[in-house]
């Protein structure tokens, strides 16, 4: 049963509506049964795309494949604090490369980004401060799909370099002034997109 | 919607990114530890980073490095991050709460600061600042990054009232004169890119002495 959920997922490509949900459900289970074939199978869709994420920012690709370890054992440890109806397991793992990225670019430093992967867990009691509709990871990739290609850009662009804004606005050769329209009307197009979509439904 | 007295869409994005500065994460952590609303964005920015890992095309992984981690999966997890450092200050919001900390300085009449320590990333650090009721901060900087959150008390600007959890992102171009309006002293996180320059007469008598 979760072999061919994955192979589905793994074969899936990137505009097929992604079944996400079966994502999240592999997570859950690692959490609640210690289930290995589903924590292959979330091995085998994330690890690679986790490396190339890390690549993209700048790691070296032994160094990326590493993070990318360290991330699935986290994944593996801390499954119990995935909380589906918060995130979806794309975000969830997003975050905890991301932690993992900047403690071992600032190590010996405390980590700033914890708050945030127990957040679900520890802090229920926050509703205001749920987006509804975010957990849902293909009305999100449908979302960034309604971006204007200069959006999407530099939002994607501000996942892969420090001193974002600098940096792109060099990159691309647009004022800096430009990239900061494009990212907060972005933001703002994407919320409005998630609320809107979710209005009628749950 | 539009955000007010908060870090601005872009900040927030690149603060889940994790691609913002060190020292202005920090100013933002505090923030959103304080003004949990907030965080609709950082939750918005954290699925956008998901659907970008989602988008990503595989760079591929030896099977032999996922045997390698299957056979650790059940190996005790190495020890949690080191205990707070004596001199960090458990009664801060989080993250200010589990960094160590430098001395209280004088400044000026009543006003106070103190380094977060480990923070600094080229010129630019964190600083608790620890103004008295009434006083102003006699001190602004003429460049670049100059992010503060009010932690207690309130100061106010020509842009109006700054209380507990609100969020300035100063134009450096302008001369920043806060005045503390709380009847506490008003305690606030800034990062600070450069030297900070106290204008006037005291800053010219002090500017030997004084480095920030």
């Amino acid at each position: 049963m979760h072999a061919t959920r994955a192979l589905s997922v793994r074969s899936g490509d990137r505009h097929a509506v992604t079944p996400s949900r079966a994502l999240d459900h592999l997570v859950t289970q690692v959490a609640a049964d210690r289930d290995r074939t589903a924590f292959v199978a979330l091995f085998d869709h994330y690890a690679p795309r986790v490396k190339a994420l890390l690549i993209r920012g700048g790691a070296s690709p032994s160094a990326a494949e590493e993070l990318a370890q360290e991330t699935m054992l986290a994944v593996w440890r801390k499954a119990h604090l995935f909380d589906p109806a918060r995130a979806s397991a794309a975000a969830w793992i997003f975050t905890i490369a991301r932690n993992l990225r900047i403690d071992s670019l600032r190590r010996g430093s405390p980590s700033l980004y914890d708050l945030d992967l127990n957040l679900g867990a520890e802090d229920p009691a926050q509703p205001d401060a749920i987006l509804s509709g975010v957990q849902d990871a293909a009305q999100v990739r449908a979302a960034m799909r309604s971006l204007n290609a200069d959006q999407a850009q530099a939002i994607e662009m501000a996942f892969f370099q420090e001193q974002t804004h600098t940096e792109i606005s060099q990159a691309l050769g647009v004022p800096l002034g430009t990239i900061k329209a494009r990212i907060r009307f972005g933001m703002m197009k994407l919320r409005v997109f998630i609320e809107r979509d979710k209005g009628g439904a749950a | 919607m539009s955000l007010r007295r908060q870090p601005s869409e872009e900040q927030l994005l690149a603060y889940t990114a994790g691609t913002l500065s060190f020292p202005e994460a920090i100013v933002v952590a505090t923030h959103l530890s304080l003004r949990p609303e907030t965080r609709a964005w950082t939750e918005l920015a954290t699925a956008v980073g998901g659907a970008v890992l989602e988008d990503q095309a595989p760079s591929p992984i030896d099977a032999g490095v996922r045997d390698d981690l299957l056979s650790r999966l059940d190996a005790p997890a190495a020890p949690q991050a080191a205990a707070r450092p004596p001199t960090a200050d458990a009664a801060l919001p989080a993250p200010l709460d589990r960094f160590a900390l430098g001395p209280w300085r004088w400044l000026g009449p009543g006003v106070q600061v103190r380094d977060v320590l480990g923070t600094k990333v080229g010129d630019c650090r964190v600083i608790l600042l620890k103004i008295a009721s009434g006083q102003s901060t006699p001190l602004h900087t003429h460049q670049g990054v100059e992010l503060t959150c009010v932690i207690d008390g309130a100061y106010e600007t020509h842009d109006g009232v700054f209380a507990r959890g609100d969020f300035e992102d100063a134009d450096p171009n302008v001369t920043h004169q806060p005045r503390v309006v709380s009847k506490e002293p008003c305690l606030c996180v800034a990062a600070l890119d450069g030297q900070i320059r106290l204008p006037g007469m005291l800053g010219r008598l002090l500017a030997p002495f004084v480095r920030l």
